[in-house]
C-alpha cells in the first residue's frame, strides 16, 4: 500500500509538471460554460452574423435548463474524451520508450501496483476536470436558464465520468503494448465503435458502457434511469483494462 | 436578452487567456517541442481553445 501511495504521488507530480492537472480542468470548464452561453445567446449570435431571413428566429424556443445541462455534459463525450485519451496515451508508452519503465520494473513492485497508481492518477485528473466543468456548466445553466436539481446533476456527471473513465482505461491498456498515438487512436476507435453499436441497435446493446451518455442525459431530463447494466459493464471493462495492462506490463515487452 | 450580461462572459475570455498563458509559459520552459517554437506561439495566441489543446496534446514532448 505504501508503494502505491509513493507511485501515486509521483504520478500526480508528473501530471502537475506536464501541466495536465491544470490545462485539462481549464478546458473542461471552458467547454462547460460555452454550451449554456451559446445556447442562450444563439439568437443574438445569428442576428449578428448577418443576413437572416425575417421570421426565422420566431420559431426559436429556448431549451430547458435540464436539456442545456445534458448538452453541456455531451461536450465532454467528444472534445473531452479526445483530450483525456491524448493526455493519457503516453503514460505507459512514453515510459517504455524513454526507458524509465525498465528502471521501475527492476524494483520489487508488482506491475499491477504501477498500473493501478497510473490509473488512479488519471482518475484524479478526470474527477477534478469533470467536477469543476460540470459545476461551472451547472452554475451558468442556473444563471441563464433556470433551476436544476443538484442530485440529478451529480448523478448525471457521475454516469458521464464512468464513460470517460472507460475510454481512459482503454487508452492505458493499449498504451501498455503500443506506441502512444496508436493507443489513443485505438481507444477512441473502440469507444466510437461501442457508441455506433449502441446507436444502431439501442435495444440490443443498452448494456454497453456507450449507453452511459444517454443515461446521463436521461437522468437530467427524466429524473430516473435504469443504470445497472451499463454501469456494471463499464466497471467490468475498466477492471479488465487494468488487469490486462498489468499483465502486459509484467511481460515487459520492449519498445519498438 | 437585449443587454449582454458581461459578468457571465468575461470568465470565458479570462479562462481562454489563462490557457494560452500556461501554454506560452510551458513553451518558454520547454527545451524541445514538435515543430518550430514560433509556430506554436502563433497557434497559442490566435488558435483559441483548439490551438491550446493542440499545443498541449501534440506540441509538447513529454520526457
Amino acid at each position: 500500500m505504501r508503494k502505491f501511495w509513493t507511485l501515486y504521488s509521483k504520478e500526480m507530480l508528473e501530471s502537475l509538471r506536464s501541466y495536465r492537472l491544470v490545462w485539462i480542468p481549464v478546458v473542461f470548464i471552458i467547454l462547460g460554460i460555452m454550451q449554456p452561453l451559446t445556447t442562450y445567446y444563439l439568437p443574438d449570435i445569428l442576428k449578428a452574423s448577418g443576413d437572416m431571413p425575417p421570421g426565422m428566429l420566431e420559431g426559436y424556443e429556448m431549451p430547458g435548463a435540464a436539456a442545456v445541462m445534458a448538452q453541456a455534459l455531451g461536450q465532454y463525450g467528444t472534445i473531452g474524451m479526445l483530450v483525456l485519451a491524448l493526455a493519457a496515451m503516453n503514460s505507459l508508452a512514453g515510459e517504455r520508450s524513454s526507458g524509465s519503465a525498465e528502471l521501475l520494473m527492476v524494483k520489487p513492485i508488482a506491475p499491477a501496483v504501477i498500473i493501478f497508481a497510473k490509473w488512479a492518477a488519471h482518475l484524479t485528473v478526470l474527477f477534478i476536470a469533470l467536477g469543476l466543468g460540470a459545476a461551472a456548466a451547472g452554475y451558468y445553466t442556473v444563471q441563464l436558464m433556470g433551476s436544476l436539481s443538484v442530485s440529478d446533476c451529480l448523478a448525471a456527471a457521475g454516469l458521464y465520468s464512468l464513460w470517460l473513465l472507460s475510454a481512459v482505461s482503454l487508452t492505458l491498456l493499449f498504451s501498455a503494448f503500443m506506441r502512444g498515438p496508436a493507443a489513443a487512436f485505438l481507444a477512441l476507435l473502440s469507444a466510437a465503435g461501442m457508441s455506433l453499436l449502441y446507436s444502431l441497435l439501442p435495444s440490443d446493446f443498452d448494456w454497453l458502457p456507450a449507453a452511459l451518455p444517454d443515461l446521463s442525459a436521461g437522468q437530467l431530463t427524466e429524473g430516473s434511469v435504469a443504470w445497472f447494466g451499463p454501469v456494471l459493464s463499464a466497471v467490468l471493462l475498466i477492471l479488465a483494462c487494468i488487469a490486462g495492462a498489468s499483465m502486459l506490463m509484467g511481460r515487459n515487452k520492449l519498445p519498438d | 436578452m437585449d443587454k449582454v450580461n458581461w459578468g457571465l462572459i468575461w470568465p470565458l475570455v479570462a479562462l481562454q487567456a489563462l490557457l494560452a498563458i500556461i501554454g506560452l509559459f510551458s513553451l518558454a520552459k520547454a527545451e524541445q517541442v514538435r515543430g518550430p517554437k514560433w509556430l506554436w506561439v502563433l497557434i497559442l495566441l490566435f488558435g483559441n481553445l483548439l490551438g491550446s489543446i493542440a499545443y498541449f496534446t501534440i506540441g509538447r514532448k513529454e520526457s
